[in-house]
């Protein structure tokens, strides 16, 4: 009797270790791909941001074709994000895009005619929407980079990361507050 | 500002909410097996049994169309691609920050400021603004409020104010039956004397369940959904980054709201803030004072 006792026991406890186990495990790889999964969200918007650029250098030229200067950048810019590879290349064009678009709807306000152009509107509150959801999308990354470096690096979750070969912390985005300022133009 | 993990809390959460619909349903299994003992005690356990499968069926129908009758309840239309675009942009970036799949963006024809979120869970899941909150909120304010939306649909909340919403209407049926009867066997003299004494225990307490379990649900449902109020402010808060922005939304809507948007009392559990005013409200209110949640927010 006694020793059906103990032997339940032991399989209980067994049961319990595998449960906490795979437990674990789960919960370091889940949040691993949640990273993943928030970067290709992120990826997601960059391509459809590019896809919109050359509609407004379209539009923007042909209202304000002489500002030559403001629009060589964007395309520019808009090249180099299409041609990245890698997250952090891709989050650095982004970035200069990011500031190039800032001048030309800067430079927008100089012409009213352009302005007042209903595709240019759309486009401008298009390109603001994805503006503000690449910055959403990056505070989810770095959310989901928290969860998963904590899951690795407190107790007892590390000593389950250091069986799994999963000691590295993932690195987080950095926002700038430069990127989230309006620009002020004078004139 | 404090940086849990929302995984965290949402199971957190789920767990306090099962604690908490548990009591719910044993009063309404309670006032099943009384009902039972008294009418047919030889069927007890039938009735008990059918009890059980009618809630469920409930559940599963209101689980699979719940969200289409609300939205044609209150009218809601879907946002235009043109027109809201900047709803519908402000909705598809918060998911974004919270991680779920963008919830499709309606609109309702309403001079109030309010907005509510319907759906099973983060894949089928809407959210509608009045046209009110449009025209009277800036940028920040309207992100906060789709924001409090949002973090409802993430945590699950409306999953489970609909389960509630069953329980708590059941209950109110049974006792209502109960109740009935007793009023009618009163009419029609003694019902046999054998097991006396049970029996009129039964009644008893029959009596005290009818009376009380349909207000006990009602207290339950209000105390869920205040405290799930108080998470949505703070998830939104943690979305937005910006505690203010839905503090200063809440503040227009004490300003400008009559209180008298027409609406059920059933759904207005799934409104941002309480569509309608009552003077039991401090007692059964679904939502807690716009005033509380401000300072709340403010303090973040």
């Amino acid at each position: 009797m006694l020793e059906w006792i103990l032997l339940a026991l032991i399989v209980l406890i067994i049961v319990i270790l595998v449960a906490i186990f795979f437990g674990y495990y789960n919960r370091i790889i889940s949040s691993s791909n949640r990273i993943d999964s928030a970067w290709s969200q992120i990826d997601v918007q960059l391509k459809k941001r590019a896809d919109l650029v050359p509609n407004l250098v379209e539009t923007v030229k042909g209202y304000a074709a002489h500002e030559k200067k403001a629009i060589e950048m964007v395309t520019n810019a808009r090249e180099r994000m299409v041609g990245a590879a890698g997250v952090k290349e891709k989050m650095d064009a982004s970035g200069k895009l990011t500031a190039a678009l800032k001048t030309i709807f800067a430079i927008a306000e100089n012409y009213p005619n352009l302005k007042a152009n209903e595709n240019f509107k759309l486009l401008q509150e298009q390109l603001d929407g994805i503006e503000s959801k690449i910055a959403y999308a990056r505070q989810f990354y770095n959310d989901s980079v928290l969860s998963y470096n904590n899951a690795i690096t407190t107790f007892p979750g590390r000593w389950f990361a250091e069986r799994m070969g999963r000691t590295e912390q993932k690195p987080y985005f950095e926002v700038t507050e430069k990127e989230r300022a309006v620009p002020k133009v004078a004139f | 500002m404090q940086r849990t993990s929302f995984y965290d809390q949402i199971s957190k959460n789920k767990r306090n909410s099962v604690l908490l619909v548990l009591p719910i349903a044993a009063l309404v299994v309670a006032l099943l097996y009384v009902i039972g003992y008294i009418f047919a005690p030889g069927l007890l356990i039938f009735i008990v049994m059918f009890g059980i499968i009618w809630m469920t069926l409930q559940a599963i129908v209101s689980y699979k169309y719940g969200d289409r009758a609300v939205l044609s309840v209150m009218k809601a239309k879907p946002a235009d691609p043109v027109k809201h675009v900047y709803l519908i942009n402000t909705v598809e970036g918060l998911s974004l920050a919270a991680g779920i799949p963008a919830p499709k963006a309606y609109v309702i024809e309403s001079e109030e400021i309010n907005a509510f979120a319907v759906g099973n869970d983060p894949q089928h899941a809407s959210i509608g603004v009045t046209t009110g909150a449009l025209e009277n909120l800036n940028r920040a304010e309207l992100e906060g409020v789709v924001g409090h939306e949002i973090s409802h649909v993430k945590n699950y909340d409306i999953r489970l104010m609909t389960m509630i919403a069953v329980f708590v209407g059941f209950a109110a049926i049974l006792s209502y039956l109960l109740l009935r009867s007793f009023w009618f066997s009163r009419g029609s003299g003694e019902r046999g004397g054998k097991g006396g004494g049970l029996i009129i225990l039964a009644i008893l307490i029959g009596l005290i369940l009818a009376v009380f379990a349909p207000i006990a649900t009602r207290l339950v449902q209000a105390m869920i959904s205040r405290r799930r109020e108080f998470l949505a402010d703070a998830s939104s808060a943690q979305l937005t980054r910006y505690p203010e922005g839905l503090a200063s939304a809440l503040e227009k809507i004490k300003k400008k709201n009559s209180g008298e948007m027409n609406v059920s009392e059933s759904i207005s559990h799934l409104f941002i803030t309480d569509p309608k005013r009552s003077p039991l409200d401090e007692l059964f209110a679904t939502h807690p004072p716009i005033e509380k949640r401000i300072e709340v927010l403010r303090a973040m």
